[in-house]
């Protein structure tokens, strides 16, 4: 029954949900302040879905309908079990388990499957073009996250979100030390790339090719997968957090806002790179600087 | 200086092509006209093609009240001139015999003419529509002077030639 | 059910469709979204499928290769939806009424298709910007 009540309200789907929500307008005022025009109002992100759950849900005839509407609900579910895995042990209300961050890392990379999935039985040539960047994209930046997580892991010597946050309050935050700083860049660019935003947005919603995998999504089913994406919007910088802060809430707070500014920033000053530019990035540079920080976080800097 | 060597051209011209045109004219110093009959027409424009080496401007259709007169224009680049080649098409016989067979150049511009104009070119390999839409009813020809804006209706567009 | 129905019209997404057009009219559109008449206070923003869309801006009035094409995006939509007819052509034919291949204004095509279809007439050639944003406002006042 407990475990219902953290699933659904509190820190489950209701209160990711609405932090989400408020974040994307977030997102949307500060890009529009940024280009000197006004924003959208507070409650646009809530209009949005409300308005989406409105309308019709149009199955196209080649589309596998059962799986059509499946596989967004699936990445919702998936998402708020991560989240909730997380703020679980970040505001303590009870013990993780061991191996726990690791199970995190790999829920929050469900929703790019059902991205996957939807573009492939979509029935639509442009969609199969999504998917095929969709992949290619998924493997790129998976391989300099790992790196930093397990050698923040074993730097703190335990695989739970408990070990690490505990090791962070005795020896200091990761990212006081200039391991934990290179380290911080190199995950703030990998999480750009799996929320799907500019400079990485080549497979998702995009003009060049009529808005990609999405391209057959209508009502209902559009609304799960833009709530899934708002609530990854939360999740990520909760991870990262927690990775690199571990200590108090009046201090999540304000890296939560320092995070979620360098990632609007990052998206106004971009333009959107190509695929094999985005595999070059993730596997040359990004995985070299993890490999430094991992050598200089043994070496004890 | 210039004017002698558009002079050697129409000379030249005048000494290969001399029976089987009808009249040639230079009324200014960077323009030539040569009037031809329907059934010599292919030969000329394909000598000045290939031995001339002239490149293909365009080919314009106008409806006069003999017949319709195909003007295809040829421009020479390195005298700087532009040769017209000037034919009238009686309405009892609207044939001509078709340049896009052997000269890929000048199969659109022979789709738009025969399609607005009516002009039928023998031995087009691929006389499709260009400009006018799938279901625009067959057999009337909005650049005739006859053509008049009433003569299509809505009732006359046929939408199941038009491949949705 | 009623809370979802004002929500609609606190965010419209818009698909900009051009049958036969200047290109006068698309230019047009694209300047709402500058930052001298930002329309994204209003929650509209430009999508690039029709199936995301709740309104259609056409632009131009509708040719006869246009036509089969156009009534096969509005049936994509998801109802309930609104038709934007965009400017003279849109709403009359404007000058090229009497042209042999022009098959009528929007409201005339679409009512084979759908009677009791949503239209918005904004006129101009182009519209001025302050005029499509009072037409997109008394639209969404009727719905």
């Amino acid at each position: 029954m407990k475990l219902l009540i953290y699933y659904l309200i509190f820190p489950g789907f209701l209160f990711a949900s609405v932090v989400g929500l408020l974040t994307v307008w977030l997102d949307r005022k500060v890009s529009a302040r940024v280009q000197w025009r006004y924003g959208p109002p507070w409650y646009q992100g809530f209009a949005d879905i409300g308005k989406l759950l409105y309308k019709e849900v149009i199955v196209p005839e080649e589309a596998f309908g059962s799986g059509f509407i499946a596989a967004p609900l699936f990445g919702l579910a998936s998402v708020t079990l991560a989240i909730t895995i997380l703020c679980i042990s970040f505001f303590g209300i009870s013990e993780g388990f061991i191996g726990d961050i690791i199970v995190v890392w790999y829920l929050l990379a469900i929703p790019a499957i059902a991205l996957i999935y939807i573009g492939s039985v979509s029935g639509n040539p442009l969609s199969s073009v999504g998917v095929s960047r969709e992949i290619k994209l998924l493997l790129s930046y998976d391989l300099p996250m790992v790196i930093v997580i397990v050698m923040l892991a074993s730097k703190a010597g335990s695989f739970s979100i408990n070990g690490i946050m505990e090791w962070q309050r005795i020896n200091g935050s990761n990212i006081s030390n200039w391991y934990g700083i290179i380290a911080f860049i190199v995950a703030i660019f990998c999480i750009q790339a799996k929320l799907g935003r500019i400079p990485f947005d080549l497979a998702e919603a995009e003009t060049e090719l009529g808005s990609g995998i999405l391209l057959e999504l209508s009502g209902g089913v559009l609304a799960a997968y833009e709530l899934s994406k708002a609530m990854m919007l939360f999740g990520l910088p909760m991870f990262l957090i927690i990775l690199f802060w571990g200590k108090g809430i009046i201090g999540g707070i304000l890296m939560y806002l320092l995070i979620v500014v360098l990632l609007i920033l990052i998206k106004n000053t971009n333009p959107r790179v190509r695929i094999d530019h985005a595999m070059k990035y993730f596997w040359g540079w990004m995985s070299g600087a993890a490999i430094l920080a991992a050598i200089l976080a043994h070496l004890g800097a | 200086m210039s004017n002698k060597k558009n002079e050697k051209v129409m000379k030249d011209l005048k000494k290969k092509l001399k029976n089987k045109i009808i009249d040639i004219a230079q009324p200014r110093e960077k323009r030539i006209y040569i009037s031809v009959e329907p059934e010599k027409t292919p030969e000329v424009v394909e000598y000045l093609f290939y031995k001339y080496r002239c490149k293909l401007c365009t080919a314009t259709g106008i409806d006069m009240r003999e017949g319709i007169e195909i003007i295809y224009h040829l421009a020479k680049e390195d005298k700087n001139m532009v040769i017209n080649v000037k034919t009238l098409i009686p309405y009892s016989k609207l044939e001509i015999e078709s340049i896009g067979k052997k000269i890929k150049a000048f199969r659109w511009i022979e789709r738009e003419i025969n399609e607005m104009l009516g002009v039928t070119f023998r031995g087009h390999p691929d006389m499709r529509r260009l400009i006018l839409a799938d279901s625009f009813p067959e057999g009337k020809y909005p650049l005739r002077k006859s053509f008049k804006n009433s003569d299509v209706t809505d009732e006359d567009y046929d939408y199941e030639r038009s491949g949705i | 059910m009623d809370i979802l129905k004002k929500s609609f019209k606190k965010s419209i997404w818009v698909f900009h469709l051009s049958t036969a057009a200047c290109n006068n009219c698309d230019i047009e559109v694209l300047e709402l979204l500058t930052p001298k008449y930002d329309v994204e206070r209003f929650g509209i923003k430009l999508v690039g499928s029709p199936r995301h869309a709740d309104a259609l801006l056409v632009c131009g009035s509708v040719n006869a290769h246009a036509k089969p094409r156009f009534l096969e995006v509005y049936r994509q939509t998801p109802k309930p939806c609104l038709v934007v007819a965009f400017g003279s052509c849109g709403c009359s034919s404007g000058i090229f009424r009497d042209s042999y291949s022009i098959v009528g204004p929007v409201d005339k095509v679409l009512k084979e298709e759908d009677p009791d279809a949503k239209i918005v007439y904004i006129p101009g050639c182009p519209p001025k910007p302050e005029a499509m944003i009072e037409g997109i406002i008394k639209g969404l006042e009727a719905i």
